[in-house]
């Protein structure tokens, strides 16, 4: 028996552990993460939808089926949440919009199907911005998802609850998605791990599209090693969604613990500039800890990289306004106001335009793999800027009161591996002296999401751990 | 894009989609879809002659064999 602080926590490998071993048992756990969520979340607005009693349900049965000795595996009995974005069958769906604001799909998404056969808990759906159509949550329909190291500032987006319950300790692990940036920025901002694998390595069966071609839904977690085992639960080929690919899985953790001798990690020059100082020096003392670590860090040019923000909002914007169109003819009104700018700006966009856009994304990759003949992995800042503050209308503010150009504060850091579709990891650099996480990315080549994780759990080991948000 | 103005943006909504634009969105959205075009213009200038389009046949060929198994 442990008490509930201790018990939140616990990341997924320790939980994983102490409930293989019979020391914890899911229905404490279960009961842990509700509670956290009852008391902290009608600040926070993490949650659309908390599932609760079917939570307890399930982790009655996990419990019943570990102690008949049926353990499936590390996330047995472990409670996580998704984006509210992932269809799951009889449960409240609404893509964070008021146009689904009553829907219960009749199927799950292979996401939460595979996380569901592991054995997790399902503890609820998650906020976002509207059908994950920006990078704030500014949300009007469901609320403004706020950032637990700071109430006044946005948690990121567009998988905002799901880095905000990450934070706060109102789940163990969370699925996001990522078109953009949408599972690495919230990382950032809420000082959790993103990963954004390769473009196709996970189903997208049952997930809302905001754009097919660079869409992604991957882990934000605690750890790298929890992000590594919830992507090996989530990964491989799916009959369902046949851009899904038939890549063998390796196994995400085996590899883990190690140094980074012989490892060579390219900073990507073009994208050094811009930087506040608390992001810049936060990446430089993280380049400093490589180095000790045993890698061999140096610059490299992705020339035409710049573009790559231009390229993946183009697709964006009419890839969005394909799947849109009809509801934009019927329903206009009751999107929020920026999204149904980005989709009006969707239905004019010349088909010229975005197959060039589609074209030149084999430029960029070509670029990015030309980089990676000499380096083992690429690594950048995450964001130009800790979390900014919330403002209305789908916007974020600076310090001064300012609009923030989030395209420049963060697309232009995070696009270019939708772009790529390669993998790309959003892990902690530190806090800023305001108290705020700041992130970089580890990027590496396309189905390498193991080495990634072996440079980014070897940096997270050494940093130690992040300070927790004061809620 | 010089004509690309507010007044065509909401003449194409009303023909293309039967769609009303404000005042207000057809000007910004005028004015995104130039900066759109002059980012297009410089997107060809890294050199795409003769580059694919990512639309690969395999995934048509399987997305029609899933199709298939639901109908």
């Amino acid at each position: 028996m442990s008490n509930h602080a201790e018990i939140l926590g616990f990341d997924v490998a320790t939980l994983a552990e102490k409930i293989r071993t019979k020391q914890l048992s899911p229905i404490e756990i279960t009961n842990a993460y509700l509670e956290r969520i009852d008391a902290l979340d009608q600040k926070i607005l993490a949650y659309i939808t908390v599932t609760a009693d079917n939570a307890r349900g399930a982790a009655r049965r996990a419990e019943d089926e570990i102690m008949g000795g049926n353990w499936r595996g590390p996330f047995h009995g472990v409670p996580i949440a998704l984006k509210d974005l992932c269809n799951t069958r009889a449960v409240l769906t609404t893509g964070g919009s008021k146009i689904l604001g009553d829907f219960v799909p009749n199927f799950d998404c292979t996401v939460w199907a595979r996380l569901r056969e592991a054995g997790a808990i399902l503890l609820g759906k998650l906020n976002l911005h509207e059908f994950a159509s920006g990078a704030t949550n500014t949300n009007p329909h469901w609320g403004t998802c706020r950032n637990p190291y700071n109430l006044e500032r946005i948690p990121g987006g567009s998988s905002g609850g799901s880095g905000a319950a990450i934070a706060a300790k109102m789940a163990a692990a969370t699925i996001g998605t990522d078109t953009g940036g949408s599972i690495r920025i919230p990382a950032a901002f809420c000082g959790c791990v993103g990963m954004k694998q390769t473009w196709g390595r996970v189903s997208r069966y049952g997930v809302m599209p905001l754009a097919d071609s660079l869409d992604h839904a991957g882990p934000i977690t605690r750890t790298v090693r929890d992000a590594a085992m919830m992507l090996q639960v989530i990964a491989g080929h799916d009959p369902h969604d046949s851009t899904s690919s038939n890549e063998p899985v390796p196994d995400y953790v085996q590899g883990l613990n190690g140094d980074l001798k012989g490892v060579r990690v390219g900073i990507i020059k073009e994208l050094l500039t811009g930087l506040s100082d608390e992001v810049a020096h936060a990446f430089n003392v993280a380049l400093r800890q490589l180095r000790i670590l045993g890698a061999d860090v140096d610059e490299v040019s992705i020339p035409h990289i710049e573009m790559s923000s231009t390229i993946a909002t183009n697709i964006m914007f009419a890839e969005a306004a394909e799947y849109h169109e009809q509801w934009m003819r019927t329903r206009a009104h009751e999107y929020g106001q920026d999204v149904r700018r980005m989709l009006e700006a969707g239905m004019m966009t010349p088909a010229i335009y975005y197959v060039r856009a589609q074209r030149s994304r084999a430029a960029i990759l070509a670029e990015t793999l030309k980089a990676l003949d000499n380096f083992t992995v690429l690594t950048a800042p995450t964001a130009a800027i800790p979390a900014p503050c919330i403002d209305v209308g789908g916007r974020a503010l600076s310090d001064g009161g300012e609009p923030v150009d989030m395209v420049a504060a963060v697309l232009r850091f995070t696009a270019p591996f939708n772009v790529t579709g390669q993998p790309a990891l959003a892990l902690p650099t530190g806090l800023s002296p305001n108290g705020l996480p700041v992130s970089m990315q580890i990027i590496g080549k396309p189905f390498d999401e193991t080495t990634v994780f072996q440079v980014a759990d070897a940096y997270e080991r050494a940093r130690g751990p992040l300070a927790e948000p004061n809620l | 894009m010089a004509k690309f103005n507010a007044e065509t943006v909401k003449l194409l909504g009303r023909e293309l989609f039967d769609y009303e634009f404000s005042d207000e969105a057809a000007a910004s959205v005028a004015h995104i879809i130039g900066a759109m075009a002059n980012y297009s213009r410089r997107l060809h200038g890294i050199g795409l002659v003769g580059m694919q389009p990512p639309f690969a046949y395999p995934t048509l060929r399987a997305e029609a064999d899933r199709i298939r198994r639901i109908f």
